[in-house]
This record gives structure tokens, C-alpha cells and sequence, in this order.
């Protein structure tokens, strides 16, 4: 493998909460000497030398909230488009939920979905792809799934992925036996009696438009009842993508209890409100549903002081057709991974978060809740690295997006951040130089 | 177009061609967001058609094709618009649902772009989902008139409830109604909280805590939940269907104790203003929402009125989009 030599780059790592001007020197796969003076560090023979310009360095991101569609959905997304659509957007490792056909309640599925899904991208390279295990036997919230041998076949936690385990024996029968294999069970916490048949945030917007409403309360009252069992039970418990201010709030306050919960939330919750259904918009079917104005705020609160871990795309893959009909009847999901930096970054753009604190939401922060590898850059440390311009502006169109579903959110919104070039284990899968020539875009 | 007639829509007679044109929107989808002298212009209109002679029939839509696609099961509201287009001179076709290729998986945008191949200048919608109308609006030609969508809006019942108020009254503003029964899943309440406050009424709505969505309140309208207190002072009772399923423990306890508590009777009826009047877009559940023999009272009844009024509305309805349509024609 040639050895790689980054010159001229702003390095920003979130493990060691370093932000300095220097170089980058990637060996064998690994970074194997680093600098905080620019051009000082010297090329090895044969190296490839790479002006970065000053434009920053930085850990591959880590997405802890994927859903791959395989096997069993390639109408919606291939592993080819969804590993097009990671490194293109940074994403150097993906964590797949196991809501696929079938469930990846076995083992044997687990790892060869795994292996299906890594090396498939347009360079044959290998995205790092992780999978949860099915929390419970087909998602059905009932009996427990082989959670250790799913362990040992590389599941990185147990989740029932976009259902909510709901049986409180269930939840502490997981959390406990999760505990002792030391992986963390993700919950998506939404009571599905109260958001029964829900089809957006329950308040004004939702009584003005005749939707069905989903109470806040359908949060709060799954993680409040899953960190009583806890209390019980001890083990690792993170929430997905939390949206509103009481669960917010529960984190801040277990966190200081001294529990051990973490949790994510994806752009759409930090970003946008339930006045943008206003139209019956299905691009904004989002489950769990875009909230209050208060509820946007306290998820930004939430990101800036530490109380939300991680940013996650909550790529969640729809096609055309289940896109196409009333609010009400559409599919909730969005195309998220290749918007999930820039949205992020608008937060610091915006003066919401601090660079730094935006890199450990998407690489270091993830790497540690799933302890796997990745998400740092120091000597000795897998060369998962992306390069990105903070400044250049595009504008996010879903018809652009290598993933197979364009359906976003964030359609013809202005962002600023593109990424320039990524490596995995220091092998380029991306450059944003051939990208352009290929596609004429961004 | 029609802006010589839109000034004096009083005194617009119904045999002008085509000449009527109070919406300014391509489409008729909700109340929501209309203007007072526009909801005031089809108001007018439909009056000077509800004064017609029964057997009258009018040519103004010749040529015109309407096409009414009803999702969900209506006699009253189909059999309206069906009748206010024959009498306008319209080509109503009536699409079947239940048999064809929609109960078959075809989406409504799949039936929206079939339709609209066939050139209706008019499509009569109604759904069981909210936004339904505003989406097949999105992929077709025609004007759309949502007669009816899940939960949000039914803007020509709301303008045949005030038709059938000014007739009656001579008035809308400052009167005191009292909307009472399901809220929470009712488009007619919606479509008539916007256009009755557009109008200058004082909106109360009775309803149990559970059949009221959030937030309501924000639309501007007093809540009680108390029945003989809500209908004190008031000048018209308009009631809502409470579907069957509703009934049994689930939003509310039983049919018995609904009726108990909301079912309107001459007694309760004594508290309201000594000749309020009774109003419901049908269709009844007798012993539900009404007593039997309030129902029946034509003195305080005005629920076949309604349905009398609803074709002369829907008339100007269809008129004032047609005028809209073929005036984008032929430009």
C-alpha cells in the first residue's frame, strides 16, 4: 500500500480535543506520524503527497443509525448506492439496524450481512460496516433474540431497531442479559399505545391539519420507565434519536444520577419543527416526528452540553412510491447519510456548537459508545480519515444523492461543507476531484 | 376575469355566463386562509340560486365536465354535487371506487394522472386522509374541490351551514354557536371554526375532553365541556356525527352516557336562547347526538334546510371555479 503524506492541514481530533495546523503521515493502514507544524513532516520514498490547502483533517465519521435495506430492499437502497452515498459524505463506518427481510435475529444473518455489505462500493473498497443484533426474536418485542451469540457473530448492541421494546419484562430481561455481554441496548423510545396510528408532533399544527397527533409524552414515558429498569438492572442503555425537551431532560438528569446512558439524535430533530408538515409534505414524515420549536432548542441545548452523544443519520431509505401518497399513509423515513455533515456543521456555522464538539458527535463520541474502532487521530490509530472544505456552499438536492432514496428534509437548503477526499484504513475510497469530473456536481 | 361582478356579487343574476368568480385560488380545498369579501361573493351567489324555482336549470357550465371521486362512502355530499352540476348544465361523471382499480393498490396519484387524462375541468374529491385533496391538486389539471379529507377540512359543508344561518337569522356576525360533539376527528368543525370566525361569530364547542384535540383553543374558540353551561346564550346548536366505533369505551364510555351527557334534547335545548336553532351535517344518529323528536322539529331544525342549501352552494362553488378554469384556458 503507498504511504500517504497529508500536508497543510487544519488537524481536528476529538479524542484528544486537538485543533492544529500540520501534517498527516498514513503507513500500512494506520497514521503513523503526525505534526503541528505544516509541511515539516518528511515524505517517505514513493509517498503520495497531498497539499491540503489547510482545509481540515479529521477522524471518519462514524453513523451509529443506518438502515441498510439489506437484505431484502434493494428497491430502496444497494449496498453499492448506500456505501456511495457514506464515503462521499465522510462516513467512514456505518452501524446497520437490523430491521431488514429477514431480521437479523441470527447470527449467521448478522455476519453475512456484514460481509455482503463491506468492499461493495464503486472502488471495491471496504466501508466499515457493523450491524445491532435484533433485541428480541423478529423485532416482535417478545422472546429475547441469541444476543450472546449474536455478540460473538459482531453485533455492536441489540436494538428492536425502529420499533420500541415495549414490554417492560422484555426491556429489563435485555438490558440485563446485554449487560453481561457489555453491549448497550438502543432504544427507540416512542409508547406505541399513545402514538397509536400517529402521524405527526400532537399540538396546533397537528389540530390545524386534521393529523393524527403524537403526544411528547410517547417519549418521555419509554425513557423514563427504561431507566427505572436500569436502576435494576445496571448494563448500558442508549436512546435513539431523541427529539424532545422531556427526554432531554431525563438524559441530563440520569447522566448526573450517574447512569450509564447515552444518546443520539439525527439533523431533522436539531434543525427543523412540525410547522414544516404544513403542506402535508411527506418529506417531513419522519418518525420519530419533527417536534416543538422547544422541543428543536432543547435538542440543540442537548448537543452543545453533552447530554446527546452522538449525531446519527437515521438513514432511513424510502422509495418513490411510499413517498407518494397522503401524509398519513406515507412511510416515515428520510435519505439522511449524505447530509448528515453539513447539517451538522451547520450548527457551528451557526454558532450553536463549537467545531470540535461537532467532530466527537460524528466519529469520536459513537467509537466510544459502541466501542469499536475509530474516531482518532493519533500515532498508531486506523488511518479512517476525511478531509473537508468547511465553507464551500451547496444546496442539498435529493435528485443529486448516490443513495437510491431522494427524499430529504432538507431539500433545497443552502449548506455549507463538502467533503474532499476520505480514506479508510489509509486507502482513498473517495475523491471529490473525480466525483466532480464524473458527476458535474457540487 | 368577472372583476365587474365581483365588486356587486349582491346583485349578480343567476343567469350571468360564467361571469362569477370570487375565489382568486385555482382550487377550493379548505376555509382556511380565504377572505371575508371572497367566502361573502359565494355566499351571495349561492343565495341568488338558492331563490331558484326547484325545476330551474341553468346552462352556464355547458360544456363543462365534473368529475366526483369519493373515497370514502357519502350519499348526501355526492348526490349534492352531482345534482348542483346537472343543474348548472355541467357533464358530471361519477367515478366509481369501490369497483375499480383503486380498492385494486392503485395509488391516488396513479388515479390522479388517469383522471386527469380524461380532462375533468372539475374534480370532486373526497378521502379519508387529511392533505389528500391538496396532493391530487398537486398532479392534475382541474380544479379540485376537496368535498371532504379526514380530519381537516369540508369547505362546502361549512359554506352551506352559514348559507343556511344568514337565510334563516339575516345575520352571522356576533352570534353565538355552539359546535358540539366530535372535534377531534371532525373536518366539519374545522372548515366551520375558520369560516364562522371569518364571518364574526362567537365559536364556543362543547365536547368531552377526549374527543377535542390539542391546542384547539389557538383557533380562537371558547371550550366547555359541560353541556347546560356551553349552551347558554347561544343562538345555534350545530352537532356532529359521533361515529359508532367511537361510542364503546373507547373515546367515550358508552352510547348511553354520551347521550346522556351530550345528546342534545328539549330540555337541554331550554337553556340556549329561547328560539336557537338546531343544525348537523348529517348523517344522524338519532338517541346519539339528537333526540328523536328534536330532529323532527322544523321550528328549531334546520337540517333539511342544509341539505337544500348544499346544492345551491355547491352551484356556486362549481361556477366560480369553472369561471376560474376556463378563464386560464383561454389565456
Amino acid at each position: 500500500m503507498t504511504d500517504v503524506l497529508i500536508q497543510n492541514a487544519r488537524l481536528i481530533d476529538p479524542a484528544s480535543q486537538t485543533d492544529s495546523h500540520g501534517d498527516c503521515l498514513i503507513r500500512e493502514g494506520r497514521i503513523a506520524e503526525l505534526s503541528d507544524q505544516p509541511n515539516t513532516l518528511k515524505a517517505p520514498k514513493g509517498a503520495e503527497i497531498i497539499n491540503a490547502n489547510g482545509h481540515v483533517l479529521t477522524p471518519g465519521i462514524i453513523d451509529m443509525r443506518v438502515q441498510s435495506c439489506h437484505p431484502g430492499a434493494a428497491h430502496r437502497e444497494t449496498p453499492q448506492s448506500l456505501a456511495n452515498a457514506a464515503i462521499k459524505s465522510g462516513i467512514t463506518s456505518i452501524i446497520c439496524l437490523p430491521n431488514t427481510y429477514p431480521v437479523l435475529d441470527d447470527p449467521e444473518m448478522l455476519l453475512s450481512q456484514c460481509r455482503m455489505m463491506s468492499g461493495l462500493s464503486t472502488a471495491g473498497q471496504d466501508l466499515r460496516v457493523y450491524s445491532y443484533g435484533a433485541a428480541t426474536v423478529g423485532l416482535k418485542g417478545e422472546a429475547m433474540a441469541e444476543l450472546g451469540l449474536l455478540a460473538e457473530a459482531g453485533a455492536v448492541g441489540f436494538t428492536d431497531a425502529t420499533k420500541t421494546i415495549a414490554n417492560s419484562l422484555t426491556m429489563r430481561r435485555v438490558l440485563s442479559y446485554a449487560s453481561m455481554l457489555n453491549r448497550p441496548v438502543i432504544q427507540h423510545a416512542e409508547d406505541p399505545m399513545l402514538a397509536e396510528n400517529g402521524e405527526m408532533h400532537e399540538g396546533e399544527h397537528s389540530t390545524r391539519l386534521g393529523l393524527r397527533g403524537i403526544p411528547d409524552a410517547a417519549e418521555d414515558i419509554v425513557i423514563s420507565r427504561d431507566l427505572s429498569i436500569l436502576r435494576l438492572t445496571g448494563g448500558h442503555y442508549h436512546v435513539a434519536h431523541i427529539a424532545t425537551a422531556k427526554g432531554v431532560a431525563l438524559i441530563r438528569a440520569a447522566k448526573a444520577e450517574g447512569l450509564n446512558v447515552t444518546c443520539d439524535t439525527a439533523p431533522p430533530y436539531a434543525l427543523l419543527n412540525d410547522i414544516a408538515v404544513r403542506d402535508y409534505d411527506t418529506r417531513f414524515r419522519l418518525s420519530p416526528p419533527l417536534r416543538s420549536e422547544v422541543d428543536r432548542q432543547a435538542v440543540i441545548e442537548g448537543l452543545a452540553d453533552g447530554t446527546i452523544d452522538a449525531m446519527a443519520s437515521d438513514h432511513s431509505p424510502q422509495d418513490r412510491d411510499v413517498k407518494s401518497l397522503p401524509f398519513g399513509l406515507a412511510e416515515p423515513g428520510y435519505s439522511g447519510l449524505e447530509t448528515l455533515l453539513s447539517m451538522t456543521l451547520s450548527l457551528w456555522h451557526g454558532g450553536y456548537l463549537p467545531l470540535m464538539r461537532v467532530f466527537a458527535l460524528l466519529s469520536h463520541n459513537p467509537a466510544q459508545i459502541l466501542k469499536i474502532d475509530g474516531g482518532q487521530m493519533a500515532v498508531g490509530a486506523t488511518a479512517d480519515l476525511t478531509m473537508i472544505d468547511l465553507d464551500r456552499a451547496w444546496q442539498v438536492r435529493g435528485a443529486d444523492f448516490a443513495s437510491l432514496s431522494v427524499s430529504t428534509p432538507f431539500e433545497g437548503a443552502p449548506v455549507q461543507g463538502v467533503v474532499i477526499g476520505t480514506w479508510i484504513g489509509g486507502k482513498k475510497v473517495y475523491d471529490h476531484k473525480l466525483d466532480l469530473h464524473a458527476n458535474g456536481t457540487r | 376575469m368577472g372583476n365587474q361582478n365581483r365588486q356587486d356579487n349582491g346583485s349578480a343574476k343567476a343567469d350571468d355566463q360564467l361571469g362569477f368568480a370570487p375565489l382568486q385560488d385555482k382550487h377550493l380545498l379548505g376555509i382556511e386562509g380565504l377572505q371575508r369579501p371572497v367566502v361573502e361573493g359565494i355566499l351571495d351567489r349561492a343565495n341568488t340560486f338558492a331563490d331558484l324555482p326547484p325545476r330551474e336549470t341553468l346552462s352556464h357550465l355547458k360544456g363543462v365536465t365534473v368529475f366526483t371521486i369519493f373515497f370514502e362512502n357519502s350519499t348526501r355530499t355526492r348526490v349534492s354535487f352531482d345534482l348542483a352540476a346537472r343543474k348548472m348544465g355541467a357533464s358530471v361523471v361519477n367515478v366509481p371506487v369501490a369497483t375499480s382499480s383503486i380498492k385494486k393498490g392503485e395509488s391516488l396519484i396513479d388515479t390522479a394522472v388517469t383522471l386527469n387524462a380524461m380532462h375533468p375541468d372539475i374534480l370532486v374529491m373526497r378521502h379519508q386522509n387529511s392533505g389528500a385533496s391538496l396532493l391530487l391538486s398537486n398532479y392534475v389539471d382541474a380544479a379540485v374541490i376537496n368535498a371532504g379529507d379526514g380530519r381537516h377540512e369540508h369547505p362546502t359543508q361549512a359554506l352551506l351551514d352559514a348559507l343556511t344561518i344568514r337565510r334563516r337569522l339575516g345575520h352571522i356576525e356576533g352570534l353565538n354557536i355552539a359546535i358540539c360533539g366530535d372535534i377531534a376527528n371532525s373536518r366539519v368543525a374545522r372548515s366551520n371554526i375558520h369560516l364562522l370566525s371569518i364571518l364574526g361569530a362567537n365559536i364556543r364547542l362543547i365536547s368531552p375532553t377526549t374527543l377535542l384535540p390539542q391546542h384547539i383553543t389557538e383557533m380562537g374558540v371558547t371550550v366547555y365541556h359541560d353541556m347546560a353551561e356551553g349552551l347558554d346564550g347561544t343562538d345555534i346548536v350545530m352537532l356532529l356525527r359521533l361515529q359508532q366505533e367511537r361510542m364503546q369505551g373507547a373515546e367515550t364510555p358508552s352510547q348511553r352516557e354520551y347521550f346522556h351527557r351530550y345528546g342534545l334534547t328539549r330540555e337541554k335545548l331550554a337553556l340556549a336562547k329561547p328560539k336557537a336553532l338546531i343544525m348537523h351535517p348529517g348523517p344522524m344518529n338519532r338517541g346519539v347526538e339528537i333526540s328523536s323528536e328534536l330532529a323532527d322539529d322544523v321550528e328549531r331544525s334546520l337540517i333539511t334546510t342544509q341539505v337544500e342549501i348544499g346544492v345551491a352552494v355547491r352551484m356556486a362553488c362549481l361556477e366560480s371555479l369553472a369561471a376560474g378554469v376556463l378563464g386560464r384556458q383561454k389565456s
